[in-house]
């Protein structure tokens, strides 16, 4: 081998001009067909004492050091990692999330501020007529619910989902009152309207809608860094869940700021902040639905949108079964059917149904979450929310 | 007989290569049915649109190799929610399979000697067996169950591709594989396998497809005979692959290209994806009957990737020899002392687009040489393509306006002369401009046609300035050496004394440019027009398809021929004729599939074309021909002796099965109208059938079939 590195050896020069290529193949055939596409021949080879530019091909292979057989697998590693972190680098950018403009980047805030709008023009509109208040909190919900729709353009939302997501929504806003009324032998069709919505309610979950977005966000940039610099399956899982359990945590925090600045505003505008139960309960019913929310929006960011819809069904189907359990309670012989809802509400008011069906619907989707977002192909490609 | 076309990224799309041969083939194989089955390599390739179809092409499936694949998104959990537990071992034992032998690394030569080497052969025999049996597997159970791209996007697919490239003896840089590069790379494994969950293969839908054909011809040897190879292992359907340029080179290429790009893939991904188009190529060219490269260069790639010297068979590309007819004609009588074609001064002319491989560089300066010893002689640089050139990325327009710069400091008489009339020593001009308004009259405006590439596949200027009757000077790049066949001079590349010395000697003996340019004619028109090429390609459909009656049949039809006293293994015991359309041979239309073990016939299903095959398709699936009475009084029988007893007289070809192919078409002519009218409603139900298989959902895979007579509703 030494001989060859001498002056005369001619593969050294020609290594020596090929040899970003001859570091950078994979195989002696990627140099010979590089080596042709740049001019040389079989008679060019014959100069170098080759048979044809497959065999000088594979002596470039051979000798170029960090890909021969000298070098150990280590230096191989450090090699080619830091290619590829560097090379992969903009990769990960460009299939998160572009950097985007200002605006886009407030987007997430508009259906809190459109809520908030909405509830104080309902504060100032007090006095007028019923139909006037009530086309204004129509207009405030259709604004809303535009506000999440733009926010989430590039999200595929499944149907059921954003069925389901509205029910629960409903609920959130009627009902407490309704299981109130219905317990208490109502309601009375003609003449029973809530007397009292929780305003709370929905202005929490329209200003948790951003730092869900943002936690969502900030999950799937970190998860595809990991991405690039974990070296196997077992690492990157490793690595993501503390980011999963970190983004639902901050999350969580997020929550129950909003939800104290909330009751605060509340309080101080001289409304009390709950309806209908003692305001913990209530406000552990609410914490429960965003965080409900938040799970199916990482599962249905990362491809899971089949699940995320079981998801929230399931709660829907908790809550609607609970009133239902309280109708049929009303049949004769049937009274048990309502044993357990009336046993609840007494025990920790009305949004005790909320509280139950969102927190276990939540918990599961938490720990679906748990192994499918900590697997690796839910992070590939177009699968992290934008 | 039935061809099936196999092309990727090729023919029946304007924009794909190779396909003008395509068109020309089948324009030119007119007695033989022709079903295009395309794989699309991106969106720009599909938006551009099809080429006008030959009326000999009666069906066209395309299925796209990009884009997200069918089924559920990338994240969900697709191979467990599909596949039950027992497909998901038999997916896990065959994409391990596939797996492995893609991740595992060259055989390391321990130790030097005959008995390493064995070793080596023999390993690498076994994993190239590992392949193809993980290969087959997985399209087996994709055509038993479906659903194999989600399986292959799953966690399950990574993981298992994960632990192949840690086992031990995996390439290196599989070792480095990180969980982005897996990913990466089973999402292209995850593309590029999507052949085998396609609904061609006359299992699953009720179009036959390539199990009713006679023959796959796959243009290219990677992708594109990927179906072919399904075909061949499940219904014994002979495998014929053309490569003009061979695939695994131009990945080479690319995978080369990409490494040195902003957003490229890591080394990993394009080592594991060189080993699969490896593999893939290997198996091809292993279970391929034959392998027409184009030309030398391509059949020592193809040598060198494991393909046996045997079953090469070198077909060069043919050129439409017609345009420079005229041109030719006139050199030829024009003998040494010149005729009113030549111009006052001594011209050299050279013709291409101007791009950096073309070398004008060194164009210019072995002409600067020129002039020194032939003072009066002209250069003249004709560029076709230019406006293609000008729309591309800017490195051709760039080159070419350094060219100019170039020429107009060395001659700088040049300059100022091109614009007033030409008297400067060397112009450019572009195609299509009065100076040079076809590619023959600029051929024919020098007495010397120069090549100076340092980069070349097959020449087409040089064999067109051939086809002109022009003596040329090349270097020797590429495929030149064997195209030009010493009826003309060649000389080593960026060498501008000896192109220059060439030159020199070509302009002072006007007498050897004209035996020359004579030599280069009839050799051009001997082997490299279009009637050569389609000819041969003739002679290959028909004998690879009596081959493969022997052996198709062997198992199947054995039992039925024993009473005739025939054997079964011999050879022409079934005529090549016997497999010619329906349209053709009337009531001796074979069944379409062989019904035997596990095969599916799909005759029965199939779309009837002709009276003669819905009957034959109600008939039970026993090969057709192998009964006695049809080979006794059928027309396969008859058809031979007529064919070889009645030549056409006004066929111009002259080969016997070329004039015998176009009289049979004549002579049954009232056939294939019936026939034609039959064809498209067989065609519609079909394309319906197709349409119901898309609405469930179960391939993305486009089907439109094409009638016998679309020719006349376009002409109406």
């Amino acid at each position: 081998m030494t001989a060859h590195h001498g002056p005369a050896d001619p593969v050294c020069e020609l290594l020596y001009q090929h040899r970003e290529l001859c570091e950078r193949a994979v195989d002696p055939l990627e140099i010979a067909a590089v080596l042709e596409a740049r001019g040389v021949t079989d008679r060019t080879a014959a100069r170098f004492k080759h048979r044809d530019v497959f065999s000088l091909a594979e002596e470039l292979y051979a000798r170029v050091p960090h890909t021969g057989p000298g070098a150990v697998g280590g230096v191989t590693l450090t090699a080619d990692g830091g290619q590829v972190a560097a090379a992969e680098k903009p990769r990960a950018v460009a299939l998160g999330h572009r950097p985007r403009p200002a605006p886009a980047a407030l987007l997430p805030l508009l259906p809190g501020a459109l809520c908030g709008s909405t509830l104080g023009v309902l504060a100032l509109v007090r006095d007028t007529p019923s139909y006037a208040r009530f086309a204004v909190a129509a207009v405030g919900a259709v604004a809303v619910c535009a506000g999440v729709r733009m926010a989430l353009r590039a999200l595929p939302l499944p149907k059921p989902l954003v069925l389901c997501a509205c029910w629960l929504f409903a609920y959130a806003l009627f009902g407490d009152w309704l299981l109130g009324e219905l317990l208490g032998g109502g309601p009375d069709i003609p003449s029973a309207t809530p007397v009292a919505l929780p305003h709370g309610v929905p202005l929490t979950l329209a200003l948790a809608f951003a730092p869900a977005l943002w936690c969502a966000r900030g999950f799937s940039h970190a998860a595809l860094r990991g991405l690039t610099g974990s070296r196997s399956l077992e690492e990157f899982a490793a690595a993501v869940r503390p980011l999963l359990a970190a983004a639902v945590a901050l999350f969580a925090g997020f929550l129950l700021a909003l939800q104290w600045a909330v009751e605060a505003c509340t309080r101080a505008l001289g409304r009390s902040g709950a309806v209908g139960g003692p305001a913990p309960t209530a406000s552990a019913a609410t914490t429960c639905l965003a965080l409900l929310l938040f799970a199916a929006l990482l599962l249905t960011a990362h491809g899971f949108g089949g699940v995320a819809s079981a998801g929230l069904a399931t709660a829907c189907a908790g809550e609607a079964g609970a009133l239902m359990c309280v109708l049929a309670a009303r049949l004769p012989g049937l009274d048990v059917l309502g044993r357990p809802v009336e046993r609840g509400v007494a025990l920790l008011g009305t949004p005790a149904v909320p509280l139950v069906a969102c927190g276990c619907a939540a918990l599961g989707l938490l720990a679906y979450a748990c192994t499918a977002l900590t697997r690796a192909s839910a992070h590939h490609r177009e699968a992290a929310p934008t | 007989m039935r061809v099936a076309l196999l092309t990727e990224g090729g023919f029946p799309y304007a924009r794909g290569e190779s396909a003008l041969w395509c068109d020309r083939l089948l324009r030119g194989l007119e007695g033989h049915e022709f079903g295009v089955y395309a794989l699309s390599r991106g969106p720009r390739q599909e938006a551009a649109g099809w080429r006008e179809l030959p009326r000999n092409v009666v069906r066209v499936r395309t299925a796209p190799l990009w884009g997200p694949g069918p089924g559920p998104g990338p994240g969900s959990d697709g191979g467990a929610v599909s596949y039950g537990r027992r497909e998901r071992r038999r997916f896990a034992e065959h994409f391990t399979a596939l797996a492995e032998a893609v991740c595992a690394g060259e055989a390391e030569d321990g130790g030097e000697g005959p008995a390493a080497e064995e070793a080596g052969v023999r390993q690498s025999t076994a994993q190239a067996d590992r392949f193809a049996a993980g290969l087959y597997g997985l399209a087996e159970l994709a055509s038993e169950r479906g659903g194999l791209a989600p399986a292959l996007r799953s966690e399950f697919a990574v993981r298992i591709l994960e632990s192949a490239c840690r086992a031990p003896g995996a390439l290196r840089a599989a070792h480095a594989a990180q969980v982005a590069d897996l990913l990466a790379v089973t999402e292209r494994l995850e593309r590029a396998l999507r052949p085998l969950s396609l609904d061609w293969y006359g299992a699953r839908g009720e179009d036959p497809g390539l199990s009713a054909a006679d023959l796959c011809h796959a243009v290219g040897g990677g992708l594109a005979a990927l179906p072919g190879l399904l075909a061949a292992r499940a219904y014994g359907v002979p495998l014929l692959i053309t490569e003009y340029g061979v695939r695994l080179r131009e990945h080479y290429l690319a995978s080369a290209a990409g490494a040195v790009a902003p957003r490229s893939a890591g080394a990993p991904v394009r080592a594991l994806l060189a080993s699969f188009q490896g593999r893939l190529t290997r198996e091809a060219y292993a279970q391929a009957q034959l392998i027409t490269p184009g030309n030398a260069h391509a059949r020592r790639w193809q040598e060198r990737c494991g393909a046996h010297p045997g079953r090469l068979r070198t077909v060069y590309p043919g050129m439409d020899a017609a345009p420079f007819e005229a041109v030719g004609e006139r050199a030829a009588p024009a003998g040494p002392s010149g005729g009113p074609w030549r111009s006052a001064a001594p011209t050299l002319v050279w013709v291409g687009r101007g791009e950096p491989s073309k070398d004008l560089v060194a164009l210019l300066h072995a002409f600067a040489r020129v002039r020194e010893a032939v003072p009066e002689a002209r250069l003249r640089i004709v560029e076709t393509g230019a406006g293609a050139a000008a729309e591309g990325p800017g490195g051709a327009a760039d080159y070419g306006a350094h060219c100019r710069a170039l020429a107009a400091r060395m001659f700088p008489c040049a300059a100022s002369d091109a614009l007033s009339g030409g008297q400067g020593p060397v112009s450019f001009e572009e195609l299509g401009s009065p100076a040079a308004p076809t590619l023959a009259e600029a051929y024919g405006s020098g007495e010397v046609v120069v090549l100076s590439s340092v980069v070349e596949g097959f020449p087409v200027p040089l064999v067109e300035a051939m086809f002109c009757g022009r003596a040329t000077v090349s270097t020797d790049v590429g495929a030149v050496c064997e195209v030009i066949g010493g009826t003309g001079l060649v000389v080593p590349p960026r060498n501008p004394r000896a192109l220059a010395d060439a030159c020199v000697a070509l302009l002072r003996d006007p007498a050897r440019c004209a035996l020359l340019g004579a030599a280069a004619r009839s050799r051009a028109l001997e082997l490299f027009t279009v009637e050569q090429n389609t000819e041969a390609f003739r002679g290959i459909y028909l004998e690879l398809m009596s081959h493969r009656s022997v052996r198709a049949d062997g198992g199947a039809g054995g039992a039925v021929a024993a009473p005739g006293g025939e054997d079964a293994s011999l050879p022409f015991a079934c005529p090549a004729e016997a497999h010619v359309p329906g349209r053709w041979a009337g009531t001796a239309r074979r069944v379409a599939a062989v019904a035997t073990g596990g095969r599916r016939a799909g005759t029965g299903t199939r779309p009837p074309r002709t009276p003669a095959d819905a009957h034959g398709g109600a008939l039970p699936p026993v090969p057709s021909w192998a009964t006695p009475e049809r080979a006794s009084d059928g027309a396969p029988a008859g058809r031979p002796a007529g064919r070889t007893t009645e030549p056409v007289p006004g066929d111009a070809s002259g080969s016997p099965s070329g004039g015998s192919g176009g009289g049979a078409g004549r002579d049954s002519e009232a056939g294939p109208r019936r026939s034609g009218s039959a064809g498209r409603h067989g065609v519609v139900g079909g394309h319906e059938s197709a349409g119901r298989h898309e609405g469930a959902g179960d391939e993305e895979s486009a089907s439109v079939t094409v009638g016998a007579d679309m020719g006349e509703a376009e002409a109406r």
